[in-house]
């Protein structure tokens, strides 16, 4: 446990610059401006390591650094997206406070690889203690000077720039994040082009999660076998998961990947005392909500999750006991995205309001018969058209839920109650 | 691009890579539904209207924004592609109020059509109605954004094309509405355009709100005669009326695209000032005749007046720069078969033999391609807002702007330098970048320049010129009275010739092109149009002329033509009380789109056209008038039937002005310098009778600028009245400069 990410979590100032370089932070960025390295061994090292994006959508990061034209002669970018705003989800913001430095020497490494002398890390609006925390992070960096342009007459530049969002959960999508770094209005762009041709202000960019930049330095001091083979097939290394809802102790765990989740929920202290387990949301609201008994079955990596029928997201773990109405759950669920969709495109604007309004109806007692075959409609409909992945996100939670605690909406229409005491 | 074939529905079409398949479909004449989408604008790909099916996506893909690959396998229409198009449907009516009965857009409707097609008749939403409460966006454009279905066609249309984002979505979600970001509406001199582009009843035509419907109209071609561009447009009309008038593609004039003034200015034609019957003066009285007497009484005046007592060099003929190439050559024919040269469609210049070129070869498409232009005393946004569009194009793919002005105006777009000076400095600035393009090439100074110090800013302009590879001198409206202008038009001929540039001539409008073609203008032993009212004629024809907005001093021209032995015959669409003044015969004349016609655009470019209505009342297209006047004359050469027999006789003798040769006057002077421009809804009687055009705030522009300095020379004070027009004081205006800018008879001399 706490291998990587929160290698120094129990140290005192773990944050500090000092603490990172005792531990060996900074090694491998030293080594690139000494020009031990070139950007094809990082490749193939973060290849070999099965880092895939912790973001949710689980892309290789060795294979997304290689698609940008890193001899093209234009200006390229990094950047970091630390918009964690999925709701469940609160790793980034503990990286940001307990080990900036890793994300910083990540991004660097990263600039390095793609040939990018300039990024930015967007963080999430809220997230002012962390915004302060990296900040800093940033002034030592600099003071030590690690980077700027021509870092010690290394011939490697890299400029680092931080970028406080405004609250929009949208801006956490990878190209509403870059227009809202340009200064724009928070709204996702249409693909293609994709960023890596066309990203922030028009050139070249690769964006990556948090997590994934902080995994970097160590995966490359440790080799990417080594990160690899602590994990399972296909989900290599360690993740972190953001356990939350009815648990003893919620708390973020940075654990192997493919670890049981009955381990997991063991970590977060069990369920509260004289309850029992009812569903597991996996990786963060949008993603398909399981039953306990699913739930307890399964392993916690992309594939074993898969299996059970719901996705790794970013490992938002939502535990829900047998006080949770489900009923109730959806249309807070379903809230969010009607209140958090930019509005741009058609399913979503139309369609999340839809969802939101027909689920309050039924918990203001006034559902129908066909609401259930509605509400599924109507999430069939937004799936797929969108231009985001925000309308995927609505969507899947209403088919899930209904799915699986149908009897649960039905009780709740024909008697406008829940059948949830508590 | 190369050619390559993609397959759509199971048939193999050729199209260029990296095309977007929305365009290949349409070439194709294979429907795809779409909202967003436009063949002008930029791709938004947010209506997701268009989603089709291309093998291999996992996900329907949208047509407006999916380039197109060798060997792609696309479906427009399996059930895949049906079900979310169908769905798109489905949500974008959910919150549409439905509200067809009472909505102008019904029948025209981009959202009605589709939604025959691809919407369900029972809706499955029963929750409320979203409802957006609407602001006053301006006298020229209704809202009603209940009705509005987010495409951001009228955003990026601002952002894009009118190049000033007035409209914008603001909010987020269902909650996003599309609304003017300014408390002060939409401003644009193009924003009519955005009723066009949108494809529900959101933005609809203000004046025409409640008029008619689509079907009820005939739609007439025809070509709007305010500028210089000759836009290609629709007139819409019902029972002889002319109701409303849109936008017709033509992508050498004006794409797609046209200025409110075009728009709007049909309101005019049925204001209740129109003059509607003959009338002439007997014993200081004013009767309503029939034409034959009325024509009779103008035949018999000029005949006792100037024909019969040997005086044809006594009779003078006016017209203002409105009237057709066909008016303009019968006129200029009946004086000439009568055996007077005095002729002039220039009224609104003082000093006549200061005029500049009007040679130019240079297309409307083709100054987007210009790589750096120098614009000279022009606001061209107001005054030829489609030549202005093209200029902006050119700037959009890099070309570089300088401007020499008397007074900054808000382009809308990058301007490479802005260069304010006072008019009487410009032709000095000019010989500076003359002197030192002369000097770069090694040529011989002449004497008159030869004791000039080049400043910096002139050598910055100079090297741009000598730079550009393709580079155009636009001269604008403000030339027109500086009394420099000839030394100016000298300057710039030369600094053109040496570097190569086009001149592009913008500063006389409408349809002065004819005049010039037809030779409208005075022949070796006439009179200009000034020495005509100097000298005092004994007879004139004048074809629709206001003399308070038309000539450079109204004052003087009226009372020249009230002189009590001249005998005055006005052919006029609207009355007016200077006219009624001095005039013996009052003929009604049809105005805009009631008569058929030529105009001929800045280049060259002569467009016909038939009457969309008939003119109402008495009234006659003035070439009938002329004709039949000349008839009654007994005059050889006027059998025409129809106005194209009139148009066929007319052969290009393009008469070319010439530059005078005078000695170059550059002395800057220290006396303060009046600009005059009207009111870009004021340049002619059909504007100037358009209510909605003339509530705008373009159209109530009526100031006199100055700066601090000026008005203390002036002694006058912010709101004084300065020849008539309240004072405006800002620091934005040259030196010893006020800038009149007016919607009002003019006072005073321009």
């Amino acid at each position: 446990m706490n291998e990587v990410c929160f290698k120094n979590l129990d140290k005192k100032k773990c944050y500090s610059l000092k603490v990172y370089e005792q531990s060996g932070g900074y090694s491998i960025w030293r080594k690139i401006l000494k020009g031990e390295l070139t950007p094809e061994e990082i490749i193939d090292e973060l290849k070999a390591s099965g880092l895939r994006g912790r973001g949710g959508a689980g892309f290789p990061t060795g294979l997304k650094w290689s698609f940008m034209p890193r001899n093209a002669s234009m200006q390229k970018y990094v950047v970091c997206n630390s918009d964690e705003g999925e709701p469940g989800t609160c790793k980034d913001r503990d990286i940001l406070r307990y080990n900036p430095h890793a994300v910083i020497e990540g991004m660097a490494i990263g600039g390095f690889v793609m040939n990018a002398s300039v990024g930015y890390n967007y963080i999430r609006g809220e997230f002012m203690e962390p915004f302060k925390r990296f900040e800093g992070a940033l002034k030592e960096v600099y003071k030590a000077g690690l980077l700027g342009k021509n870092i010690g007459a290394s011939g490697v530049s890299f400029d680092l720039h931080t970028h406080l969002g405004a609250g929009a959960y949208i801006c956490g999508e990878e190209t509403a994040l870059l227009e809202s770094i340009e200064g724009k209005k928070g709204q996702p762009r249409f693909k293609p082009p994709f960023p890596a041709n066309v990203g922030l202000f028009g050139q070249p960019t690769t964006i990556n999660n948090t997590e994934s930049f902080a995994s970097v330095p160590e995966i490359l001091s440790q080799g990417g076998q080594w990160f690899a083979d602590i994990g399972v097939e296909n989900s290599g290394g360690c993740k972190l998961f953001s356990v939350t809802g009815h648990v003893q102790k919620p708390s973020n765990f940075e654990v192997p990947m493919g670890i049981p989740f009955k381990d997991l929920l063991e970590m977060a202290g069990g369920i509260k005392k004289g309850r029992k387990l009812k569903a597991v949301i996996p990786g963060g609201s949008s993603t398909p909500v399981l039953t306990a008994e699913v739930a307890m079955e399964m392993t916690m990596d992309y594939d074993g999750i898969e299996k059970a029928g719901s996705m790794l997201g970013a490992g938002s773990v939502i535990v829900m006991d047998d006080s949770t109405c489900m009923v109730a759950t959806l249309t807070r669920l379903a809230h969010f995205y009607y209140d958090e969709s930019c509005g741009q495109c058609t399913p979503c604007r139309e369609g999340t309001g839809w969802l939101y309004r027909v689920l309050k109806r039924i918990m203001d007692g006034d559902g129908k018969a066909d609401d259930i075959d509605l509400l599924l409609g109507v999430s069939d409909k937004i799936m797929g058209n969108t231009i985001c992945a925000l309308g995927d996100a609505a969507a899947m939670p209403v088919e899930s839920f209904l799915r699986n605690f149908r009897p649960e909406f039905e009780y709740y229409i024909k008697h406008g109650k829940s059948m949830v005491k508590g | 691009m190369a050619d390559i074939e993609i397959e759509i529905d199971g048939n193999l079409v050729s199209a260029k890579a990296g095309e977007m398949l929305i365009a290949v479909t349409d070439r194709e004449g294979i429907s795809v539904p779409r909202f967003c989408y436009h063949k002008k604008l930029s791709v938004a790909a947010n209506c997701r209207m268009c989603l089709v099916d291309v093998e291999g996506a996992p996900k329907p893909q949208p047509a407006c924004s999916t380039p197109i690959n060798e060997g792609m396998k696309v479906h427009t229409n399996n059930e895949k592609v049906k079900a979310s198009q169908k769905a798109v449907m489905e949500f974008l009516l959910i919150n549409h109020p439905l509200d067809c009965p009472i909505c102008d857009q019904g029948g025209e409707c981009e959202l009605q059509d589709v939604a025959m097609d691809y919407g369900s008749d029972v809706s499955r939403f029963s929750e409320g109605k979203r409802v957006v409460v609407d602001g006053d966006i301006g006298p020229l454009i209704q809202t009603d954004m209940t009705r509005c279905i987010h495409c951001t066609r009228c955003v990026r249309f601002g952002a894009e094309i009118g190049g000033i984002m007035e409209m914008g979505g603001t909010g987020r979600g269902e909650d996003l509405k599309i609304e003017p970001f300014l408390a002060e509406g939409i401003q644009s001199e193009l924003s009519g355009n955005m009723i066009d582009v949108c494809p529900v009843g959101a933005l609809t035509s203000k004046p025409f709100r409640y008029e008619l419907r689509t079907w009820q109209m005939n739609s007439v071609s025809n070509i709007a005669r305010h500028d210089l561009t000759g836009s290609n447009i629709v007139t819409q009309t019902y029972k002889g009326r002319v109701k409303r008038i849109v936008a017709k593609d033509n992508d050498s004039v004006n794409e797609t695209w046209i200025s409110d003034r075009d728009r709007f200015s049909y309101e005019g034609l049925a204001h209740e000032n129109r003059l509607l019957s003959p009338q002439i003066k007997v014993k200081g009285e004013w009767r309503e005749v029939s034409w034959d007497e009325a024509l009779e009484f103008a035949m018999r005046g000029l005949t006792d007046k100037v024909l019969n007592t040997g005086e044809a060099n006594k009779l003078g003929a006016l017209a203002s720069n409105t009237a057709t190439l066909e008016e303009f050559h019968l006129l200029q024919k009946l004086l000439r078969e009568v055996g007077s040269e005095n002729i002039d469609y220039r009224l609104n210049i003082k000093d006549l033999e200061n005029t500049v070129t009007l040679e130019s070869n240079i297309k409307l498409a083709g100054l987007e391609g210009v790589d750096h232009v120098l614009i000279i005393g022009s606001n061209p946004r107001l005054e030829q807002p489609m030549i202005n569009h093209r200029l902006r194009k050119a700037s959009l793919s890099g070309a570089s702007i300088d401007v020499i002005n008397v007074m900054a105006f808000d382009f809308n777009y990058q301007l490479n330098s802005e260069n304010i000076v006072t008019p009487n400095q410009i032709a000095f600035m000019l010989a500076e970048v003359l002197k030192l393009i002369l000097q770069a090439s090694n040529a011989e100074i002449p004497e008159a320049l030869s004791k000039i110090e080049a400043s910096d800013t002139a050598k910055q302009l100079a090297d741009r010129l000598l730079d550009a590879d393709n580079s155009v001198i636009i001269l604008g409206e403000h030339m027109v009275n500086n009394p420099q202008a000839s030394s100016i038009a000298q300057l710039i001929n030369e600094i053109a010739q040496q570097t190569n540039s086009t001149t592009l001539n913008i500063s006389a409008t409408a349809n002065s092109m004819a005049g010039d073609l037809t030779e409208f203008v005075p022949g070796k032993k006439g009179l200009d149009a000034n020495a005509m009212l100097a000298t005092g004629l004994k007879a004139y024809i004048l074809l629709d002329v206001y003399p308070h907005f038309d000539f450079h001093h109204p004052a003087q021209a009226i009372k020249a033509l009230s002189k009590k032995d001249a005998f005055v015959i006005s052919m006029n669409s609207f009355k007016d009380e200077a006219v009624a003044q001095y005039s013996d015969v009052m003929l009604p004349i049809a105005s805009f789109y009631e008569t058929s016609g030529s105009h001929i655009n800045i280049e060259g470019k002569v467009q016909s056209f038939c009457a969309s209505v008939s003119a109402p009342s008495d009234v006659k297209p003035a070439w009938k008038v002329l004709k039949v006047l000349a008839d009654l004359l007994q005059l050889p050469g006027f059998h025409f039937a129809n106005s194209m027999q009139v148009t066929s006789e007319i052969s290009n003798q393009g008469h070319k002005q010439n530059v005078s040769n005078k000695k170059l006057d550059i002395k800057v002077k220290r006396s303060v310098n009046v600009i005059w421009q009207k009111s870009p809804y004021a340049v002619d009687a059909l504007s100037r009778h358009a209510s909605a055009l003339q509530a705008t705030k373009i159209g109530q522009m009526h100031s006199a600028s100055m700066n601090k300095a000026t008005a203390k020379k002036l002694e006058v004070a912010e709101n004084d009245n300065y020849l008539g027009v309240p004072v405006s004081i800002r620091e934005s205006v040259a030196n010893n400069c006020v800038f009149v800018n007016t919607n009002k008879p003019i006072r005073g001399e321009l």
